[in-house]
């Protein structure tokens, strides 16, 4: 080597160009993004169950990502489940008033469909324009006031209309006799069926074919007092009273098991999976007993921190026992499981637990034995 | 590549050498440099600063996140939080020279809380989770709750390798049951015998149904107890580490209960606690 040779030297020179022009080109492709996943419908399928009441509730609401939509119902198809109840929120299609979106709705539908699922699509939540100006009163999304009530059924009228041959099934409000669903405010079974008689006129008007369900209760046995609540068993029997047999089709019934098996036997102050039997005693003294009752939420938790959830292998069994007893119900059509899968586990342990599949869409046990129900092979998790 | 490297350094030394302004002007760059990673350092006169673990040394101080829903981790009685991560938070407390004050939070506000400063730390059966990673904290497990073997004492097992051509016994549908499956796959005889409770599956080992259990620790510990013809094995199959987590920010806070769990490690406190609630 050369010691007297001039510094700097080519070498260091053609090194400083070349980083130079790495420095650039970051510069230029900085902005860059990559695209979004391309996502392909793909050929149309269809639903492999011999167990047509197997429906499950899907969280698609908060997910943003479209291939994680189609990966959710390509799961959903494969467990075996004919049908999903899925949540469209009123704001997000007319965030401004007579202005209507159904960009949501419609990518939803159109994997739904593609699947090979049917839609039970639950409707609800209020958006700004409907609620007070925020200066003169801070609400949440469910409080929708009286004068808002023909709003929400235009709205139904739309979506109905819109889905026509689609949609068979709608879900007026959800959980009203919650406070939380109900504005935090006090429940009011009157202003619910009010707001239901509204909504059925206007769904039929929208769908002359379309099944209306209403009710949709929480099962809780808070008494008719309660700021929290109010009884679900009372509050249906006050909606009869207020007039609400002609305003519904079916009734969407909550039920949830906790750390009860699904054949204990009912009791107005106990909350297990046959408090439906309850509801349904109370539609029949009212006349009501022709119109069938859709379960579109129900199931056990197995939170191992959590002391009113049951432990894996009997959250399987007592959900397999529950889909055969509503088999034997001739009033019961689905079965629709809390839920399917929430977009992020972090926030939501409660939920993330109720969940068949994780965030990252890891089947866990429940899912594999419910699979195994609907399309008939031998329960890989049985005692 | 090495040589053409080893070339321009070269080069660069001989430039160097017939320009000693430059390299003075290098070693001086180099010096301030390091001087200035040197003091703004985390806890260094213009770093950060840990103001968590100033006020809970001036005020005595420990804010505890807690979520006493689950027994004997954490429960709400009428004499207060108690449980054994209410004692582990005192004794660290009572170790950092403060005193613990527990806020009683529901699972999913914990980690909000420490986010938004409501909490110095949370002790609830947590994770360590990458999502957080960021800006929490994880010590090292206070507690294993993961999938462990209970066999008799007369004829212990420690490992799964030891079951092969025998008979374990699982909680269905939990991790022991995925575990045992994988493990059924690596040794040429391993018969799974499955129930629907942990106790169950324990009770099986007693009447010799099955050559060992592997079921969670806070049910094997809790039916163990109670029977002494049955033990535990030395480790977990399946390990599952509740953690403490702290914000990343709080450097010395950290650092110091990172030192009191390792200390309550080694001098037995830790297993103290754990024995006396499980």
């Amino acid at each position: 080597m050369d010691s007297t040779a001039p510094f700097p030297s080519n070498t260091l020179l053609r090194a400083a160009r070349l980083i130079a022009r790495l420095l650039v080109l970051i510069l230029i492709l900085k902005p860059v993004r990559p695209a979004p996943p391309y996502v392909r419908l793909g050929p149309p399928q269809t639903v492999q169950t011999e167990q047509p009441a197997v429906c499950v509730h899907t969280r698609l609401t908060d997910e943003v990502e479209e291939w994680k939509i189609q990966r959710t119902l390509s799961m959903v198809r494969e467990m075996g489940a004919a049908t999903i109840v899925e949540f469209f929120p009123w704001p997000y299609v007319e965030r401004e008033r007579g202005e209507f979106n159904w960009e949501h709705p419609d990518r939803i539908l159109r994997h739904a469909e593609n699947q090979g699922l049917t839609v039970i699509a639950r409707l609800g939540l209020a958006p700004e324009w409907a609620r007070p100006p925020v200066v003169e009163k801070v609400t949440t999304f469910t409080y929708l006031t009286e004068d808002h009530f023909d709003s929400f059924a235009n709205f139904v009228r739309a979506f109905t209309a819109r889905y026509r041959g689609r949609v068979d099934m709608v879900i007026i409000w959800n959980e009203p006799n919650l406070s939380i669903e109900w504005g935090d405010r006090p429940v009011d079974p009157e202003a619910y069926t009010r707001l239901l008689r509204l909504a059925y006129a206007a769904a039929h008007e929208g769908n002359p074919e379309i099944t209306v369900l209403g009710g949709a209760l929480a099962p809780t046995t808070e008494p008719e007092d309660s700021p929290s609540g109010m009884s679900d068993i009372r509050f249906l029997e006050r909606m009869y009273e207020a007039g609400a047999a002609g305003a519904f089709d079916a009734l969407a019934v909550h039920t949830y098991g906790f750390t009860h098996p699904p054949q204990d036997t009912p009791d107005p102050a106990v909350v297990n999976f046959r408090r439906v039997e309850l509801l349904r005693a109370v539609m029949e003294r009212y006349g009501d007993g022709d119109k069938p009752i859709v379960i579109t939420e129900s199931g056990w938790s197995d939170d191992p921190r959590w002391t009113r959830a049951v432990r894996p292998g009997q959250r399987i069994a007592y959900t397999l026992e529950a889909f055969e007893m509503v088999k034997s119900w001739p009033w019961a059509g689905q079965l629709c499981i809390w839920i399917f899968r929430q977009p992020l586990d972090l926030h939501n342990r409660r939920d993330a637990y109720y969940a068949l599949v994780s965030s990252d869409f890891h089947a866990k046990p429940i899912y594999d034995a419910i699979q195994a129900y609907a399309r008939g092979w031998p329960i890989p998790y049985a005692p | 590549m090495t040589t053409a490297l080893l070339d321009v350094a070269l080069q660069a030394l001989h430039w160097l050498r017939r320009h000693p302004r430059f390299a003075l002007l290098g070693v001086n760059l180099a010096g301030l440099l390091i001087a200035y990673d040197l003091v703004t350092r985390p806890g260094a006169w213009f770093g950060p600063q840990d103001g968590t673990w100033r006020r809970s040394q001036i005020n005595g101080d420990l804010y505890v996140g807690i979520d006493p829903s689950y027994p004997p981790f954490a429960e709400w009685t009428p004499g207060g939080i108690v449980g054994l991560e209410a004692d582990i938070a005192r004794e660290i407390a009572r170790r950092i020279n403060t005193t613990a004050y527990i806020q009683i939070m529901g699972f999913d506000g914990l980690y909000s809380a420490l986010y938004t400063g409501g909490v110095d730390l949370v002790i609830s059966g947590l994770k360590v989770d990458p999502a957080y990673m960021e800006w929490v904290h994880y010590t090292q497990p206070y507690f294993d709750a993961g999938q462990i073997l209970v066999s008799p004492a007369a004829a212990p097992i420690d490992d799964m390798r030891d079951l092969d051509g025998k008979t374990v016994a699982v909680e269905l549908a939990s991790a022991g049951d995925i575990a045992a499956q994988r493990w059924s796959r690596r040794l040429e005889a391993l018969t799974i015998a499955r129930f629907l409770l942990p106790d169950e599956a324990m009770h099986a080992v007693q009447t010799g149904a099955a050559d060992a259990a592997l079921v969670d620790v806070v049910s094997a510990r809790l039916y163990v107890e109670q029977r002494p013809d049955l033990r535990l094995a030395d480790e977990t199959t399946v390990p599952d580490g509740y953690v403490i987590a702290l914000r990343k920010k709080d450097f010395r806070l950290a650092e110091e209960i990172d030192h009191a769990l390792a200390d309550m490690i080694d001098d037995g406190t830790l297993n103290e606690i754990i024995d006396r609630w499980l």
